[in-house]
């Protein structure tokens, strides 16, 4: 190879240099100055139209960013790839084997269409600039791994990319790990890598800055609207306060009762629904003439807002406060269950049925071991907002009728012109909500190991 | 050698008119065609003439408007039974494949005997385990098919049907989406199961070298509706290996099938630009 070789002194290359990898995919997100030290690494050269830049089995030392011109990149033979050729133009990478631990050679052969122009970037050099950033470097590494799986079959060479110097968020092992462990280590391998990425920081800074703002609005500059809006501190003295000025507060033991009314109400009712709308859902997407009987009804009352219940629901159950609330909270969320449901049906490709029926399975066995597994992605994402729609409503229940409950409380709180209260009730809510939603998740995750582990291979956890 | 094959597959003119909104469409008409017991037989034709089609239709995914199959002296389907009951005896192998990816490989071939009654999960686990390791999977059993690449998934799905013992495969473009390099393997691995099997064989592909070399057998199907326009006899003596690629014969029969297939294709081509 003889590539004419210019030096990156003046400024305006290096302004040049950044510009363009800037625009490509694995380094867009990065800070400027570490552009910058990349571009001191960096060397631009020219290629010749023809000219091969690297031949299969060539060590891998350097990566290459494009440019102008066009190159062909072709993989080699043995690579499990799923597109053997292909152009590549400005802006793309290509000699990812550079990053790579164990295999330092290049895997294709890349030729210059016409008269190109390639930044050459020293593999090693990359990843030492990289390894002082390990959250930039994490969001490199990943993009690689999602390019490389773009270009690849074989998902075991995503644990090859290299693990950073500092030891600390690799892209690579996450995927190699996951493979083969299931349930509670699983759960724990998930947190633990949650622990290590930017994501929990950048979690804390999001609540900081709410609360943040929160705070200065109401109570520091007592701003235009948010003036009579009870801040954060305030609500906090409130909420821990062994004797709390409003009667509410995590000391009083009537906190608890309005917690668990409403907790309850969602789980009978969250049960109710899921007990008859996966099932309804399953029969709607599996059998055509129930369908025909059923959908319409069902697609007729589905938009009807579960607030234009309340009155009937009330005239219906005359037995206390509690079968109406509960009744509504269910109706909200068998729509929503069965309704995914019918649609995780369908989503099932044709040719598992079939297979099933080719191995001698009965319709029932097919129905139990292809349906309802093949369903379950999306009966998961039904439950999901099943639970949220079950709090939604179950909330605009309590306000209305009740005599307990979280709805209730900010309900009454209003009236009696308690406004912290409101707010403490509030964030109650958020939290327990919050915490149904996840449990709903990690009994999903935890009934479809296979899918865990598929999108774990994905790069997506 | 092959004398003692499983299943002889009989097309007898049949006819397959798709009537989809009012618009039909005649997919398969009067076909027919022997397939021996325990030969491997390639179908081959233009993209979109039916070849799909004539398969479902064997293995009992849909029914015919004409005519009859029969495996051995059992009508699949024929007057008075639009549509075959599928079953183990006739096993397919997906284009895109489809293992459960919900089972666990292990549970994958092992599903056939389960469902079926005939041996308990145990006894059907146990014998998985044996084809697999004979089919160079040991390793993998616990692995879910999405974890596995789809040369190796593909591997799964063959192990999984012979699970069966099936008189007969039905294979539909098995290996399309493969790499070339694991394409070759996959065709040695396909031989060494039949040699060992000697089940019948229906396997159809795009690929002419891979139909030579596969097949005793090629037929060229004409565009659409499909029919055999040629049955070619590939006179090159099983057991093959990768030698036979070079051969003299099979450059011969390379010639004469890529211009039977040729003028096929160039009859669909035009036919599709008259219909846009
Ligand atoms: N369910 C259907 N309804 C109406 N027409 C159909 C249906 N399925 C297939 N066809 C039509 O029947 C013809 C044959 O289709 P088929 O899938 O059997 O072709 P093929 O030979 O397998 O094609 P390919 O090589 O692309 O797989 C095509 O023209 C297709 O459009
Ligand atoms: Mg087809």
């Amino acid at each position: 190879m003889d590539l004419i070789v210019q030096s990156l002194a003046g400024e305006s290359v290096r302004e040049h240099v950044i510009a363009l990898l800037r625009s490509t995919a694995p380094f867009a997100a990065l800070s400027d100055k570490l552009l910058g030290r990349i571009a001191v690494i960096a060397t631009l050269e020219r290629v010749p139209r023809g000219e091969v830049i690297y031949q299969v089995g060539d060590p891998a030392k350097d990566l290459y960013v494009v440019a102008s011109g066009q190159v062909r990149h072709a993989l080699g033979p043995g690579a499990q790839a799923t597109v053997l050729v292909k152009v590549v133009g400005r802006g793309d990478v290509i000699g990812w084997a550079a990053l790579l631990k164990d295999r330092s050679r290049r895997l294709a052969k890349t030729t210059a269409l016409e008269e190109s122009e390639l930044l050459k970037i020293r593999g090693d050099q990359l990843m030492e600039v990289l390894g002082d950033d390990p959250v930039a470097a994490q969001e490199v590494l990943e993009r690689c791994a999602k390019m490389i799986i773009e270009d690849f079959t074989v998902p075991a060479w995503l644990a090859q990319v290299q693990v950073l110097p500092t030891g600390k968020a690799a892209a690579g092992t996450r995927a190699g790990g996951a493979s083969n462990i299931r349930g509670l280590a699983l759960f724990m391998h998930r947190i633990s890598k949650w622990l290590q990425g930017p994501t929990p920081y950048l979690m804390v800074v999001g609540f900081a800055l709410f609360f943040g703002a929160w705070y200065l609005l109401s109570e520091v500059f007592h701003l235009w609207r948010f003036a009579s809006i009870p801040g954060p501190h305030q609500v906090l003295i409130e909420w821990l306060n062994p004797n709390p000025v409003y009667g509410l507060s995590v000391y009083s033991s009537e906190y608890y009762i309005h917690i668990w009314s409403s907790i309850r109400r969602i789980l009978i009712g969250f049960t109710i629904a899921t007990a008859v709308g996966v099932p309804v859902g399953l029969f709607l997407g599996w059998s055509r003439t129930f369908r025909e009987y059923v959908f319409p009804v069902f697609e007729t009352l589905r938009p009807i807002p579960v607030l234009a219940w309340v009155p009937l629901a009330i005239v219906m159950f005359k037995s206390g406060a509690e079968t109406p609330v509960i009744f509504l909270a269910t109706l909200a969320s068998f729509y929503a269950t069965a309704l995914n449901t019918m649609l995780g049906v369908e989503s099932i490709d044709e040719a598992y049925p079939r297979a099933a029926a080719c191995l001698g399975a009965s319709k029932w066995q097919i129905f139990r071991h292809v349906v309802i597994p093949g369903a379950l992605p999306y009966i998961f994402t039904g439950l999901q907002i099943s639970v949220g729609v079950a709090w939604f409503s179950l909330v605009a229940a309590e306000m209305v009728s009740g005599e307990y409950g979280l709805g209730y409380v900010i309900n009454t709180s209003y009236v009696n012109v308690r406004y912290p209260t409101i707010v403490i009730g509030m964030i109650t809510l958020g939290i327990v909500g919050y915490v149904t939603s996840a449990l709903v998740r990690m009994a999903g995750d935890y009934m479809m190991q296979w899918r865990v582990r598929e999108l774990a291979l994905g790069g997506r956890e | 050698m092959l004398a003692n094959g499983k299943g002889a597959i009989r097309i007898e003119h049949v006819d397959k008119v798709y009537d989809a909104a009012g618009a039909p469409v005649q997919a398969i008409s009067d076909c027919s065609l022997d397939i021996r017991a325990g030969e491997i037989c390639m179908i081959v034709g233009p993209s979109g003439c039916g070849k799909t089609t004539l398969l479902n239709a064997v293995a009992g995914f849909h029914d015919i408007t004409g005519g009859s199959i029969w495996l051995d002296d059992e009508m699949l389907c024929g007057p008075g039974k639009p549509q075959a009951q599928p079953g183990p005896d006739r096993v397919v192998v997906f284009q895109n494949g489809a293992l459960f990816p919900w089972k666990t490989n292990l549970e994958n071939v092992a599903f056939g005997p389960v469902v079926q009654g005939r041996m308990s999960k145990a006894a059907a686990r146990e014998k998985a385990r044996e084809l697999m390791a004979m089919a160079g999977l040991s390793g993998t059993e616990n692995s879910y098919p999405g974890e596995i690449s789809s040369g190796v998934r593909r591997r799964v799905e063959i192990v999984r049907a012979l699970m069966n013992d099936p008189k007969v495969l039905l294979l539909d473009e098995p290996f399309r989406a493969l790499d070339s390099l694991t394409k070759s393997v996959m065709h040695e691995a396909l031989l060494e199961i039949y040699y060992k099997n000697k089940v019948t064989i229906f396997f159809i592909t795009h690929d002419l070298e891979e139909a030579i070399f596969l097949g005793q057998r090629v037929a060229i199907m004409t565009t659409r509706p499909c029919k055999p326009k040629k049955v070619l006899d590939v006179d090159i003596p099983h057991p093959r290996d990768y030698s036979v690629l070079t051969s003299r014969r099979f450059r011969e029969l390379m010639e004469e099938t890529v211009h039977a297939v040729h003028e096929e294709a160039v009859k669909a081509f035009e036919a599709g630009e008259k219909e846009m």
